[in-house]
């Protein structure tokens, strides 16, 4: 009788013990069972008492094109899981996004492969930076029911159930810059320069339409990577002298074409999108010409907005080399993987991966403390109704940090308000 | 025909930077008998030691004159740079396949370019000079400035280099290696020392040929792309000629501008981009022809 007595007692500590581990917030207390998650603590953890779950990161981290993004980026998501683990962590478990984090080198085949190696040891993906890259892993994506945020802008990730992105794609950022400057300076012509693939493909699908739905002349340049590579694209801005140019390239492009079209009596409008600017251009020969010729587009808010999210962005990644976007975009691009993590723990799902897809999936809205609308984060229903439309304008002010400073917050022009996404804007 | 003259005069001043980087890959390869792809990669650091030395002297000195004082200094710590580099993994390969050597260059490059990367940061570090995208009058033809210093750079180094070659015994030395290394070992030329003064004299034109590119829109971390270029420079020109890298960058500067200014109006069937393949294509036509390239050496070999 007292041997019996004493197994009660031990049956009842092991039950509240587990149902601490797995979610002793209310809602689902049913042990999880998925890769990445364990009921030890994180190594180095905030929260000793706390499991851990281990977030993957694949990033451009040393000599890919990227890698002045792919850096900050991580280091911002560093601090934003930091952050979460400080305030308790998420279902009594704390996030680790340090023990994972692998260099694909911009190059797919190696995104592939060190996707490989840890996809047996990260519940879902905190990063996957780039979209050709991230491309190559979607089939394992869907296979192995993982989540991924990427770092990228691409149409065809909200037809993608497994990737988790943040922000209006470049197609539907290409459509409000032109009807932007329809609106605002009656432009008659378009030209829209980008690099080959989804990211300037995906741009430049967007500028076409827009300037199809406004009925002006419409060019596609695409132009190679590298600051020698630029002629030919310089040569057709000043020859053709559209009134605006939309610039789908990285930044060392960015500040090349503009300081060399200018120079070559260039007046018209240069508006890059999100990836094509840095604040390291105002360095640069060309930062006169960017100050006068240029607007940034971008899905938030640059590095110095004023918002909750921002606040805390800034406070959380401290004194920094460069008040680069990068960082920004790592910040926001995590609070949609918080949301998924609340609702999978909290509520009545399977605490697998499946469970953690399925709570994605049920998404309406996510808090991102004000960078972001909350109607952002809708995942509930057909694409072309979630999608987020609208970006922002910036004008550059070498006094601001990031070189950005607001010039139209928050907006969306008809061309992509009336838009119907029955698919991605560009299939390369 | 002014702009045709313009567009010109752009090809050259690009093809001046991509002679200057050929000239060290024909430098090494004449000597070692080895292409060294660790090229790329001295071009980034002497661009990246340009870009921390010119804002650490600039108090003192005007513009014009910060700029070419850290651009010899970049020269000369990349020289170094690329003597420690040959002495450490390179000279102990001596005896070894040409191939093996050329792999080893490989894997220098990515290790040189990812400890460069390093100290560029997030974005490109500006390199200050005097011409920035200023352009300027040349009999009648406008033309930046930047390009114009490129081609009195070449014009200066290639001077040098003749006489360097044609009346110092190193030159000579190096000469007699590259023509029979076991004759020149005979006659007391010491080919270690060969070695190493190529990679030296390689290294400094390395950095000044990314320097120079650099002086548009600063020092980013695909900087050294551009020395890939030189590599259908030198083949069309001769791997073991000077004047043929010379040429053969000079040919491919002007043919990449040429074809990025008309061949969206005159062959747009050619697609997007063919500005950047049109090196190669070159290299290909002038192999038709000349097999060892157009002052390449052609190989006898008795049967």
């Amino acid at each position: 009788m007292k041997v019996h007595k004493y197994g009660v007692l031990l049956a009842a500590l092991a039950m509240v013990a587990t149902g601490c581990r797995a979610g002793d917030d209310g809602g689902g207390s049913e042990a999880v069972d998925a890769p990445g998650v364990t009921d030890d603590a994180c190594p180095d953890a905030v929260n000793e008492d706390n499991g851990c779950i281990y977030l993957g990161t694949i990033s451009d981290l040393t000599q890919g094109p990227f890698a002045p993004l792919g850096v900050p980026i991580t280091e911002a998501q560093k601090a934003f899981w930091n952050r979460v683990n400080e305030d308790g962590g998420i279902g009594g478990y704390d996030i680790d996004t340090d023990k994972f984090v692998k260099d694909n080198l911009y190059n797919p085949q190696t995104h592939k492969q060190v996707y490989s190696e840890i996809k047996d040891d990260v519940l879902a993906l905190a990063q996957s930076l780039g979209s050709p890259t991230t491309l190559a892993i979607v089939g394992d994506l869907e296979r192995d029911e993982m989540i991924a945020a990427p770092a990228s802008w691409t149409s065809l990730w909200p037809f993608e159930d497994t990737i988790l992105e943040s922000g209006a794609p470049y197609c539907a950022e290409a459509m409000n810059i032109v009807d932007y400057m329809v609106e605002n300076k009656s432009i008659k012509s378009v030209m829209s320069v980008g690099f080959p693939g989804d990211f300037g493909g995906d741009g430049a699908a967007g500028a076409k339409i827009a300037a199809d739905s406004n009925s002006l002349k419409y060019t596609n340049v695409e132009t190679a990577p590298g600051q020698e590579a630029q002629a030919g694209a310089i040569s057709a801005v000043v020859k053709n002298k559209p009134d605006l140019v939309i610039l789908g390239t990285g930044p060392t492009e960015t500040a090349v074409i503009v300081g060399q079209a200018a120079a070559q009596g260039y007046q018209g409008q240069f508006v890059g999108l999100g990836p094509a600017w840095n604040p390291a251009l105002l360095g640069t020969p060309s930062a006169k010409a960017l100050e006068a010729l240029y607007l940034a587009s971008g899905y938030w808010g640059s590095f110095g907005t004023d918002t909750p999210g921002h606040e805390a962005m800034r406070e959380a990644v401290g004194e920094v080399e460069q008040e680069n976007d990068g960082y920004t975009a790592g910040w926001a691009w995590s609070y949609p993987l918080k949301a998924a993590l609340e609702e999978w723990l909290d509520g009545d799902y399977d605490k697998t991966r499946a469970g953690l897809l399925e709570a994605v999936g049920s998404l309406e809205t996510v808090d991102y403390e004000g960078m972001l609308p909350e109607e952002a984060g809708n995942r509930a229903g057909d694409p072309n109704e979630t999608i987020f439309r609208q970006t922002v304008l910036s004008k550059v002010d070498p006094k601001e940090p990031a070189g950005l400073a607001l010039e139209e917050d928050f907006f969306s022009g008809p061309t992509a308000e009336g838009y119907e996404f029955d698919g991605p804007c560009f299939e390369g | 025909m002014t702009d045709f003259l313009e567009v010109l005069l752009r090809g050259l001043g690009v093809g001046s930077v991509y002679a200057l980087l050929a000239l060290g890959f024909v430098i090494i390869y004449k000597a070692t008998g080895v292409i060294s792809f660790a090229q790329p990669a001295l071009m980034l650091t002497g661009a990246v030691v340009t870009s921390y030395v010119a804002p650490a002297i600039g108090f003192m000195l005007f513009t014009g004159l910060t700029f070419f004082v850290s651009l010899g200094a970049a020269a000369l710590i990349t020289a170094v740079i690329a003597l420690i580099v040959e002495r450490l993994a390179i000279r102990p390969m001596i005896g070894r396949p040409a191939f093996v050597v050329a792999i080893i260059t490989i894997g220098l490059d990515i290790a040189i370019r990812v400890v460069a990367s390093g100290f560029i940061g997030l974005g490109a570090r500006p390199i200050p000079n005097p011409w920035g995208l200023q352009r300027t009058e040349l009999l009648g033809l406008r033309v930046q400035e930047r390009h114009l210093v490129s081609m009195l750079a070449l014009a200066v180094i290639v001077a040098a280099l003749v006489w360097f070659y044609r009346y110092t015994r190193y030159g000579l030395a190096m000469r007699a290696a590259a023509f029979d290394q076991e004759a020149a070992l005979t006659q007391g030329v010491s080919v270690g020392s060969v070695f190493a003064m190529s990679w030296a004299m390689a290294g400094a034109l390395a950095a000044i040929a990314g320097t120079l590119l650099a002086t548009s829109a600063g020092v980013d971390r695909q900087l050294w792309i551009v020395a890939l270029v030189a590599l259908p420079a030198i083949i069309l020109g001769g791997l073991d000629s000077l004047e043929g890298a010379v040429i053969g960058g000079l040919a491919v500067g002007v043919v990449e501008s040429m074809v990025g200014s008309y061949q969206r109006d005159l062959a747009p069937w050619l697609g997007n981009n063919f500005a950047g393949v049109s090196p190669y294509v070159l290299m290909l036509l002038v192999l038709l022809a000349k097999p060892y390239g157009i002052f390449g050496t052609p190989e006898v070999r008795r049967v």
